[in-house]
């Protein structure tokens, strides 16, 4: 087991049994559902929205080269520069070296996956700039030294008492009541020097439009406008998949993208941005540079099977209603990418080492039916286990238990003497009161829950008793004829 | 570091990248052509200006209907007004100057041709490319006062005309693409209201760091 994966499991069984934080988690993602499902009611028909988004991404992502390429002719048309970084260290690098080159000693950043992703932030810190986030969730995870606990709500796991006491240990300032807006406010007004000193400002994108050469970033809280707008020099980090191909496409794209990640019919800034100054505007960066990132994105792309996963627009949805999620947190993944698509993609992004996390799942299939651009996700994490099997990444206990249930499956006599056996074995340690110690074979299960109760005959023995006897011997039995009990 | 470190012969990733996208892609996804949708996914918009009053205030936007110049002027002073004392910005732009004529504010005032706001500015005054019914928002582009003009000052005021009044974002959208908007301008944004956050428990806070006041003055 690698150590990410028994790292895994360590901090979800913490997680999973701390109250509180599955309290503060179930109160931020039950008041999400609710405001999904009022933004949702707003779409005339939510199905077609999400049809015409997973065409849109998916014209987009299998015709990849011809539309970056076209962006990226548009962006050098109006001023602006494009890097293309294979890896995290190549963009780190460029941004560096622009950033020394031009004297840069203060970046203010709007909030960016992709940035996370490639470790931005320390490597500026590591050629002397300061950093400020400025998003209020990713100041708040700065400031506590974190990374972010969610992909749209990055400090989703604290509440206001614990934002308060941060805010008087690191700003010095004590916020009477931890009143919301109060703490909003001493935000602003820390953050506001930071904006209009810093020579760099540092942005994600949502979408690169192809046809006009611009960058497309949802925001609320406006930080993102200002860093985009006040500093001389304007860097937007974003990874090859987030291509587009029209301008229009954002008709269907920026109301779907606002309401699965916050339930809003469109996030209050849908920003635009083509270039640098030009001539007689007022105001504007000097300078615009866009730095698509590959980054094991390339070899996602030549994986047919899998293609679709760069159709994510990381809205964030997939998360929120995950039940692995809602009780194991967004930190215990140890990922930049959390919930199923972080368990789909990351594999892919950063190696066999996070291959456990495909096991991360119900399977349930919840995320791939609110996924706007329907990525068919739960698939995908077993096409990901399928994947981990074939390459014998397995352990040698674990394939003889799967040698063993095929054996038992294909010889009926010997499955119904393992059911007898289970079940006379697991009534013995129970009546002993060993249910969850170390010789219950169930101890997993056992260990933080009421035994499971057992059942007093097989389901052989109710069939020849009761089910077989309505009479279904010919027509055989439909999931309809079983209730889920019988299941 | 000069410019031209960042021009494509010296970025030698572009082409092993284009050339990894195109092997990968020979390889065509089981999917790559599936139906295409058919459904309507926004009903139309019947009454924009009903429609636009509504969503505004579902926003947390004041929309403030004139029926003339002058009353657009009475409106205007009347916000100004109930502001702190501090520097306007304003679009430097004929209808723009007329208004303030007739409007009279007692302050400093700072027009878009002199620069972009300062820091302290206490209110910003722009035009609107288009308003957009389908999600009451207002549509700006740099043409509208430069980035900042729109998010740097606690207060935007937009003076707008019915006439401009389009149904929806596509229409909006097809309009700008239409025009060019993004050939002449480096910026645009569709704006929904006042910043905000619900960073913190859910609970939604107006005036992270933008603009705690979005105004549209609306003239017949």
């Amino acid at each position: 087991m690698s150590y990410a994966a028994q790292k895994f499991l360590e901090d979800a069984a913490v997680k999973s049994a701390d109250l509180a934080h599955r309290e503060v988690i179930r109160r931020a993602l039950d008041s999400y559902d609710a405001a999904h499902l009022r933004g949702r009611s707003r779409i005339h028909d939510w199905e077609a929205a999400r049809q015409r988004c997973q065409e849109i991404k998916r014209e987009a992502i299998n015709h990849l080269d011809r539309y970056l390429l076209q962006f990226e002719e548009k962006v050098i048309a109006h001023g602006g520069h494009v890097f293309w970084a294979a890896d995290a260290q190549e963009a780190c690098d460029y941004i560096s070296n622009l950033a020394t080159s031009r004297g840069v000693r203060t970046v203010v950043k709007s909030k960016s996956m992709v940035t996370e992703e490639i470790q931005l932030a320390p490597a500026l810190e590591k050629a002397g700039i300061t950093v400020w986030e400025t998003d209020l969730g990713e100041y708040i995870v700065q400031l506590r030294n974190e990374p972010p606990y969610h992909i749209v709500t990055p400090a989703m796991h604290l509440n206001r008492r614990q934002i308060s006491e941060l805010f008087k240990e690191k700003l010095g300032e004590e916020v009477p009541g931890d009143d919301p807006a109060e703490l909003v406010a001493l935000a602003r007004r820390t953050l506001r020097r930071p904006f209009f000193s810093a020579e760099m400002g540092i942005s994600g994108a949502n979408f690169l439009v192809a046809d006009s050469g611009a960058i497309a970033i949802s925001t609320n809280e406006g930080n993102g406008r200002l860093c985009t707008s006040v500093p001389r020099i304007h860097v937007a980090v974003t990874g090859i998949e987030k291509v587009i191909p029209r301008l229009e496409d954002l008709a269907v794209l920026w109301p779907v993208l606002a309401t699965s990640g916050t339930g809003q019919g469109i996030t209050t800034y849908s920003t635009l941005i083509g270039g640098p100054r030009r001539p007689g505007e007022a105001d504007g960066p000097e300078e615009f540079h866009v730095v698509l990132v590959d980054n094991g994105r390339s070899a996602l792309l030549a994986d047919p099977e899998q293609r679709e996963v760069l159709h994510c627009i990381r809205c964030g949805a997939c998360l929120n209603i995950c039940p692995v999620f809602r009780n194991v947190g967004g930190h215990t993944y140890g990922t930049t990418y959390q919930g199923p698509i972080g368990s789909v993609l990351t594999p892919h992004l950063r190696g066999r080492e996070f291959e456990h996390l495909s096991y991360a799942s119900s399977l349930c299939g919840a995320c791939t039916s609110v996924c706007p651009v329907k990525i068919n996700l739960h698939h995908h994490l077993l096409r990901n286990r399928r994947n981990t099997a074939a390459a014998g990444d397995t352990k040698w206990s674990e394939r003889m238990m799967f040698r063993a249930w095929r054996h038992a499956m294909l010889h009926p006599r010997i499955y119904a003497l393992g059911g007898w056996l289970g079940r006379k074995t697991l009534r013995a340690l129970y009546g002993l009161g060993l249910a969850g110690s170390i010789v219950d074979p169930m101890r997993v299960w056992n260990l933080r829950r009421s035994p499971l109760p057992l059942p007093k005959e097989s389901f052989r023995s109710l069939w020849r008793k009761s089910l077989g006897r309505r009479g279904l011997g010919k027509k055989g039995l439909g999931r309809k004829d079983l209730g889920s009990n019988d299941l | 570091m000069e410019a031209t470190t960042f021009e494509k012969a010296e970025n030698p990733s572009r082409s092993r990248i284009l050339e990894r996208i195109r092997a990968g892609l020979r390889t065509p996804a089981p999917d790559a052509h599936g139906p295409a949708s058919s459904g309507v996914i926004f009903a139309p918009v019947e009454n924009p200006l009903g429609r636009f009053q509504q969503e505004c205030a579902a926003n947390l936007m004041e929309c403030l209907l004139t029926a003339d110049i002058n009353e657009s002027a009475a409106d205007l002073a009347k916000v100004l007004d109930s502001l702190p004392q501090g520097e306007i910005f304003i679009q430097d732009a004929p209808s723009l100057r007329r208004l303030l004529e007739l409007a009279k504010p007692a302050r400093p005032m700072r027009w878009s041709t002199e620069g972009g706001p300062r820091e302290a500015s206490q209110v910003t005054i722009t035009l609107a490319e288009s308003l957009i019914a389908q999600t009451g928002s207002i549509f700006v582009t740099a043409s509208c006062g430069g980035r900042g003009a729109s998010v740097v000052a606690p207060c935007h005021i937009v003076f707008a005309t019915i006439a401009q009044l389009v149904p929806d974002l596509q229409t909006a959208l097809a309009k700008a693409s239409k025009e060019g908007k993004l050939e002449s301008n480096s910026f645009a944004c569709v704006i929904s209201g006042s910043s905000r956050t619900a960073d913190i428990e859910k609970i939604l806070v107006q005036g992270a760091h933008g603009p705690r006041r979005l105004v549209v003055v609306l003239q017949r």
